[in-house]
């Protein structure tokens, strides 16, 4: 996948998001400290935040272009989030939450429910209320919704922060096995070097808003060109 | 309790329920407006929906009686398309105790929309819902506990009125007689039996609305 | 008492002092208007409505001639007598009708030997003043052009008292009952009608007299009408019985019977 950050100004607290930058790999990832606009940059692409210029395009897609007034609402961009607390409808059931994207595939399932729920592991929750599940449950869930509105890209927040340990390391084999199985691109928002190294091909680094460092993960983390974080 | 305070409590059921539900549309979608962020005329809208809480309650009669008589803007642009008299008739105690259960069943309702998280609507629409679904299966089922307790707030509220509705309606027996303006009338007529009479259907009539209330919110938080 | 042995205290912060000091400020001020709103009061009238402009012109003479004070309370006369029924700090009262002063003096709240009748009163049937309306009599309020007729309360006003024994003497009233909005007291029939929002109203013909905005479509002549009278009383808790003593002389005087025939009130001698 080739995602174009370009142009991009968004006013945040402290200070701007601004990147200019073109990326290709096909979990991209992006690396930081938090409050570094890591999760803003998630929403611009998706189109939840309406930035003071921007040029946003994927394989050919143009998501937005500020100079010419263009921007596809939301609805229509196809994009996946999960983010970082899931956000699954506290009022729906899991099965309602799974189907609620459905409509906006109209006809088109690459990606069948039987598949989705199998490899995510959650068939036995299907019937549960939203409020039942646990921590790690809702996050596979918040994941499968994703999917099952047939996304051309898909959004992780820090999917596996919530999670301890033992966990974590199950859940990195979950998400390669949605890689394997399902090959939709995805942008990945970490501070977890280990995961990154796991999962992602090409990875950007941002600080304060601003783009620090662009390249492989390995290479990255192993010269040390990148501030690697403390445990968190 | 003769026949006819028994009427007296029946219109003043009928005629709350009535003005509950006119109001509930328009409540709702401008508490929604309300909960969102800054647009222009914002706070004047505010003020207006406030001021039936914060003037006497006769002022609001008052101003009433100016648009609706039939000299009025309102009124006598009604009386002379539809033909019909809105002042000294139950369709004035409908609107009186409607106005003044309004700002409460917006307040109510406003506080319950800016309580739903609006994470869960961005999600939404990365889903792909229009703005439209959103509103009617995540917004109002995620703020329906605040609505219905506003509701109910502004129907125990219209129960009671007497100040708008005295000035604008007036308390004509069999047309326009609520309880609150009985118990008024038996007092000055000194009944006290009779005014307590009232009063205490009155008592029930709110417990029985709190606590239906009380058992919706609980049904409902035991649901989710 | 060293300020630096108190313990540090809630009263000792800074903030609380000049909460407590302006809540003070507050409650001096809220005493001082309401001490010099009751240094004010000397003779607490009750007033039937009717009686408004024409006690208001005798008060500006009397409280300069006699310098004492008085206040009024106007109001349908059901609603006066029931205040002090219910212990109203009343001095005077004048009624619109003797049954309400019956009522006091049957409980005991009136001083005996007090009680008088100084004033008469005619009915009006009135219409707004650009009313196209035809009333010369009371049997044409039953035609199909009035929709709505404003009396006092017909059963505690006595304006509305006197106005449905009127109708029910000619057999108007089972006719009529279902026109009537009932009003909290005679001025405000008049209001309706001058509001245009009733079609007619039976007042006083005091009342038609100071408004503009209503024309009297016909009087209804002493003789045929209802045999009106406005009675006054000292009331027996009354803190100032003389002072009420001396109105009450006076608003049976020449003085006060010129301005009460000039609203339109009959003198009782």
């Amino acid at each position: 996948m080739k995602l174009s950050l370009k142009n991009i100004h968004l006013p945040l607290g402290r200070f701007p998001l601004d990147l200019d930058v073109e990326m290709e790999g096909e979990v991209i990832a992006i690396f930081g400290p938090s409050g570094s606009g890591k999760t803003s940059a998630l929403d611009l692409i998706a189109g939840l935040r309406k930035p003071q210029s921007a040029f946003i395009q994927i394989d050919g897609l143009v998501l937005a272009d500020t100079r010419v007034g263009q921007s596809l609402p939301p609805q229509q961009r196809g994009i996946g989030y999960v983010p970082q607390d899931g956000a699954l409808f506290p009022h729906l059931s899991v099965l309602a939450n799974l189907t609620y994207g459905s409509r906006r595939a109209n006809g088109s399932s690459i990606f069948s429910m039987d598949h989705v729920v199998d490899v995510l592991e959650i068939s036995h929750l299907l019937k549960s209320g939203v409020r039942m599940i646990s921590g790690g449950e809702k996050q596979r869930v918040a994941l499968a919704r994703a999917l099952l509105s047939q996304p051309r890209l898909l959004l992780l927040d820090e999917p596996l922060a919530s999670l301890d340990e033992n966990l974590k390391s199950k859940g990195l084999d979950l998400l390669q096995r949605v890689r394997a199985e399902f090959s939709t691109p995805m942008v990945y928002v970490s501070h977890s070097p280990e995961e990154i190294t796991a999962i992602c091909d090409f990875m950007i680094v941002l600080e304060s808003g601003r783009l620090v460092s662009r390249g492989h993960p390995r290479e990255l983390f192993t010269t040390r060109n990148v501030p690697v974080l403390e445990l968190k | 309790m003769e026949n006819e305070n028994w009427q007296i409590v029946y219109f003043t059921l009928g005629v709350s329920i009535l003005s509950t539900l006119l109001i509930l549309p328009g409540g709702v979608a401008l508490a929604w407006l309300l909960a969102r962020p800054r647009w222009m005329g914002k706070s004047l809208v505010e003020t207006l929906v406030a001021l039936p809480l914060v003037i006497p309650p006769v002022a609001t009669g008052l101003i009433l009686l100016k648009l609706l008589g039939r000299r009025g803007v309102l009124g006598s642009f009604i009386e002379k398309t539809f033909g019909v008299e809105i002042v000294f008739t139950w369709r004035a105690v409908v609107i009186a105790i409607g106005v003044m259960s309004f700002p409460l069943l917006v307040r109510t309702s406003r506080v319950a929309f800016e309580g739903v998280n609006p994470r869960l609507e961005e999600i939404a629409r990365t889903l792909g819902a229009g703005e439209l679904r959103i509103f009617f299966t995540v917004t109002l089922p995620l703020a329906a506990r605040g609505i219905i307790a506003g509701t109910i707030l502004a129907f125990a509220r219209a129960l009671g009125e007497f100040g708008a509705t005295i000035m604008v309606a007036g308390n004509i027996p069999g047309k326009t007689s609520t309880i609150a303006l009985s118990i008024y009338q038996f007092v000055q007529l000194s009944q006290d039996s009779a005014a307590f009479k009232l009063l205490g259907v009155s008592v029930l009539m709110a417990f029985g609305a709190v606590w239906i209330s009380e058992f919706v919110l609980r049904k409902r938080s035991s649901i989710r | 008492m060293r300020d630096r042995n108190l313990p540090e205290g809630d009263f000792n912060n800074p903030a609380v002092k000049s909460i407590i000091r302006s809540l003070a400020v507050a409650l001096a001020l809220a005493t001082g208007l309401l001490a010099s709103s009751l240094r004010a009061a000397e003779v607490y009238v009750c007033a039937a409505a009717s009686l408004t402009d024409a006690l208001k012109e005798i008060a500006v003479t009397y409280d300069k001639e006699s310098g004492d004070t008085l206040i009024f309370n106007f109001a349908a006369s059901s609603v006066l007598a029931r205040q002090i029924e219910e212990g109203a700090p009343a001095d005077l009262i004048v009624s619109a009708d003797e049954a309400k002063l019956d009522a006091l003096e049957k409980k005991g709240l009136l001083l005996p030997g007090t009680r008088k009748s100084i004033l008469s009163n005619t009915l009006v049937v009135v219409v707004p003043a650009d009313s196209a309306i035809n009333i010369k009599a009371a049997r044409d309020l039953a035609g199909p052009d009035i929709k709505k007729i404003a009396l006092g309360e017909p059963s505690s006003v006595p304006a509305g008292i006197y106005a449905k024994a009127y109708l029910e003497k000619l057999g108007l009233w089972e006719q009529l009952a279902g026109k009537i909005v009932p009003t909290e007291n005679v001025r405000a029939a008049l209001a309706a009608v001058e509001s245009g929002n009733v079609e007619a109203g039976i007042v006083y013909k005091t009342d038609a007299m100071i408004s503009k905005k209503v024309k009297v479509a016909f009087e209804v002549p002493e003789s045929e009408g209802p045999k009106i009278s406005y009675p006054l009383a000292v009331i027996k808790e009354s803190k100032a019985p003389d002072a009420a003593k001396k109105l009450a002389a006076y608003l049976d005087s020449g003085p006060a019977g010129a301005v009460f025939e000039k609203y339109g009130f009959i003198m009782k001698h």
